[in-house]
């Protein structure tokens, strides 16, 4: 024997003894799924999908079967802006994850751009899925398809400060009927700018801190313009819609706000603590403001969290629908419902659904709502959520609007917050920032939007 | 034929390195400002010829944008150069060993990770009583908002500066000390011989160190994106690049436009090429590559 041929020989008899035969090797399948919140408490997008892919690997090993499911991936804090380039460049560079959760409106986009996959073949064969809330599916339907997973979704409330009303002399009784007559539209913007000015006028509330929206751009601009009459889509024409009497009102009352000093004129200054510090600071600090449920988990969790967490926050927080600008309107919010979606790319779709199947289920969806503010996505969690602020926002539903399912979206939103940003800032009046928004809507979307 | 073998043997590595990394970048960034490349248009990108570049002349913000990046270039430079000639001069006319401490001290911030620079600064920036700033000014408020530009400027000044005072003051060692005795014995004040010794003799890198600053602060906003990300508000600290980078690359609705990106990249090397040759006119380019004036041993 040449000494090549016993090497071989010796190796390969290690080989027999180190690897276990062929038949008992166990198949694994890896499933990537990329996820955000960014808020931090929303981390069971992620470790849901983890909880789902252990019971599903325990049930194979019951049945014996050899094989296993494996979730990596990451579940992403940073913003939306670093976290959806990530993922668009992994669509474009044809390795995208399986899964990838994002807001159910993103998936207009994506579908429209050919990387996601059809889920209609899919989801009739799992049960888990019938149990979903009819409405939350319009979010992730376009061209009659659909395009994603409803995974939670939210309502966007007017938060106001109950410590702060009380020294401008409300009684608790004033107080706890805000609600309802926000509701009823007898308390509109207009009053809240008429309280906020008075707070101010008594100094209350320092220069500034009357009210408060985002620091940066969001879907929350569509819901504003909407609550001061606006429209954004012809459902007929399929086209997005610019009115301009209705952002002229909003872009008026934030104009209004800024020149009382209940408004900060660099609101707009991309910084999440600028807004939750003043809002959580001492008593709190800020009157009314325009938040998500999701913040709620937050506060909780991170910035009141060693001063009580949620009892702080039910002494000294209450929350609304947006109002309405005119009498009698009708108040409303926005939900921005969040999707696990499916890349077209993906080599494992039948198990990528099978394993979401899993993950929509009662128990993990309630952990999700309770765990980080958001409202869950099945009927029948709703019952088994004992949960007082979920409890009493999700009222907030029966005034929900979504995003309009139009590609092209974005573009709109990203003029429109423009015309925010010129307004606070004092580089456009209300009505040149009109024109300024209507004109570059029609510049960069030309034929697609109707400016009425 | 073999007598040009060699020279083009040497030549072919460098050759190669700039066709791939400089050339193919520039004709794929031409290429791109061509086409309608979005996140939609992704799978089947359509040719549009000059139709970005048609977009962005009907731009109404281009004017503001272009003015910004005028300001924080310009303003940026003068920091930079004015203060590293300024730290060069200072530095080398101490003691050896001081100026080196001095010199080593202004190198901090080009060391730091920039996302840690900037946290120091928003930290130092903030309202009393969680800004040093606005606990020695007396006055509260976020200077980040009240001031973009002044605190833009001065947190690019502050790291720009150390690549100027290092290559001045390796200038200033490299002048011969005769220079410097005999203006001393011409009754020469400091003032004098800065401005009639030092300063004539520093041109060449001066002209470089401006070229060079002018064309990195152009492509460069890092800074500004991680301190106001173009804002507060409307377009405020907006610079070419970072529109462009916002345009290509970032949305917070994750739709992004890489062939109206690319067409702002374009026309930023025009930009670039524009302002050298300005600055290779100012400076006599040509005398400054001729035979030197001053032996050097």
């Amino acid at each position: 024997m040449k000494l090549s041929s016993r090497i071989m020989a010796t190796v390969a008899a290690i080989l027999a003894l180190v690897l276990p035969p062929v038949q008992a090797q166990q198949r694994i399948t890896t499933i990537k799924a990329w996820t955000i919140g960014p808020d931090a408490p929303s981390v069971t997008r992620f470790s849901n999908l983890q909880a789902a892919a252990e019971r599903l690997n325990a049930g194979l090993r019951r049945e014996g079967v050899q094989y296993q499911i494996k979730v990596e991936g990451s579940f992403d804090t940073t913003n939306w802006d670093q976290f959806l380039r990530r993922v668009l460049l992994a669509f474009q560079g044809g390795d995208p994850p399986d899964i990838v959760q994002a807001s159910a409106a993103l998936s207009t986009t994506w579908a429209a751009a050919g990387f996601l996959a059809p889920l209609d073949d899919y989801v009739p064969k799992y049960k888990p899925f019938s149990d979903i809330v009819p409405a939350l599916w319009t979010s992730v339907k376009y061209k009659g398809k659909t395009w994603g997973i409803p995974q939670d979704t939210e309502a966007r409330p007017l938060y106001f400060n109950k410590v702060l009303l009380k020294k401008l002399g409300w009684t608790d009784q004033q107080i706890a009927d805000l609600p309802k007559r926000i509701a009823s539209g007898t308390f509109i913007w207009d009053d809240v700018m008429a309280v906020a000015k008075d707070a101010r006028q008594k100094n209350i509330v320092e220069p500034g801190k009357g009210y408060y929206h985002r620091p940066f751009n969001g879907p929350d601009f569509m819901q504003w313009y909407r609550s001061f009459g606006g429209r954004d889509y012809d459902a007929q024409t399929g086209k997005l819609v610019f009115n301009k009497a209705a952002a002229l009102r909003y872009y008026r009352w934030l104009r209004a706000g800024v020149d009382a000093g209940i408004i900060e004129r660099d609101r707009i200054n991309n910084d999440w603590n600028r807004f939750h510090q003043p809002i959580t600071d001492g008593d709190g600090k800020v009157l009314f403001w325009s938040g998500g449920t999701w913040n709620w988990a937050e506060w909780s969790q991170q910035w009141v969290a060693a001063r009580g967490g949620e009892a702080w926050l039910f002494d000294h927080f209450g929350y609304a629908p947006h109002p309405a600008y005119v009498k009698g309107g009708k108040p409303i919010t926005l939900s921005n419902p969040q999707a696990y979606m499916v890349a077209a790319a993906s080599k494992n779709k039948d198990v990528a659904i099978r394993l979401l199947a899993d993950t929509m289920v009662p128990d993990l969806d309630a952990k999700h709502a309770i765990g980080s503010g958001h409202l869950p996505v099945l009927n029948r969690t709703v019952a088994l959520v004992n949960n007082r602020f979920l409890k009493e926002v999700s009222y907030l539903l029966t005034y929900t609007t979504f995003q309009p399912p139009h590609p092209d979206l974005p573009k709109w939103q990203d003029a429109f917050f423009r015309g925010v940003s010129a307004v606070e800032s004092g580089s456009a009046t209300p009505e040149q920032a009109v024109d300024v928004v209507s004109g570059e809507m029609q510049r960069t979307l030309s034929d697609q939007v109707t400016v009425e | 034929m073999r007598r040009y073998s060699a020279p083009f043997l040497f030549l072919l590595p460098a050759t190669l390195l700039i066709a791939l990394f400089f050339v193919a970048p520039v004709v794929t960034t031409l290429y791109l400002s061509l086409t309608d490349l979005s996140t939609i248009t992704f799978r089947h990108p359509r040719w549009i010829g000059l139709g970005n570049y048609a977009s962005l002349l009907r731009d109404p913000f281009i004017g503001k944008i272009l003015v910004n990046t005028a300001h924080y270039v310009g303003f940026t430079l003068l920091f930079n150069v004015g203060m590293g000639l300024l730290l060069a001069l200072l530095s080398s006319s101490v003691r050896e060993r001081y100026g080196n401490q001095i010199r080593a001290v202004w190198l901090l911030p080009r060391i730091l990770p920039p996302v840690v620079y900037v946290v120091i600064w928003q930290g130092l920036s903030r309202e009393a009583p969680y800004g040093l700033i606005s606990d020695l000014a007396g006055t509260t408020r976020n200077w980040i908002t009240a001031r973009p530009w002044d605190v833009i400027i001065l947190a690019n000044g502050l790291v720009g500066a150390s690549f100027g005072m290092l290559l001045f003051t390796a200038a200033i060692r490299a002048i011969p000390p005769d220079l410097f005795y005999a203006s001393a014995v011409d009754g020469a004040t400091t003032v004098q011989t800065v401005r009639r010794v030092v300063l004539p003799l520093l041109r060449w890198p001066i002209l470089f160190v401006t070229a060079y600053q002018t064309l990195s602060l152009l492509t460069s906003f890092e800074y500004i994106l991680l301190l106001t990300n173009g804002g507060p508000g409307f377009y405020t600290t907006t610079v070419w690049s970072l529109h462009a980078y916002q345009l290509a690359l970032s949305n917070y609705f994750g739709n992004v436009q890489f062939g109206l990106g690319a067409a702002m990249a374009a026309l930023l090397v025009v930009i670039g090429v524009v302002v050298t040759s300005f600055y290779l006119r100012l400076f006599n380019f040509r005398a400054l590559v001729g035979e030197p004036k001053v032996e050097v041993n």
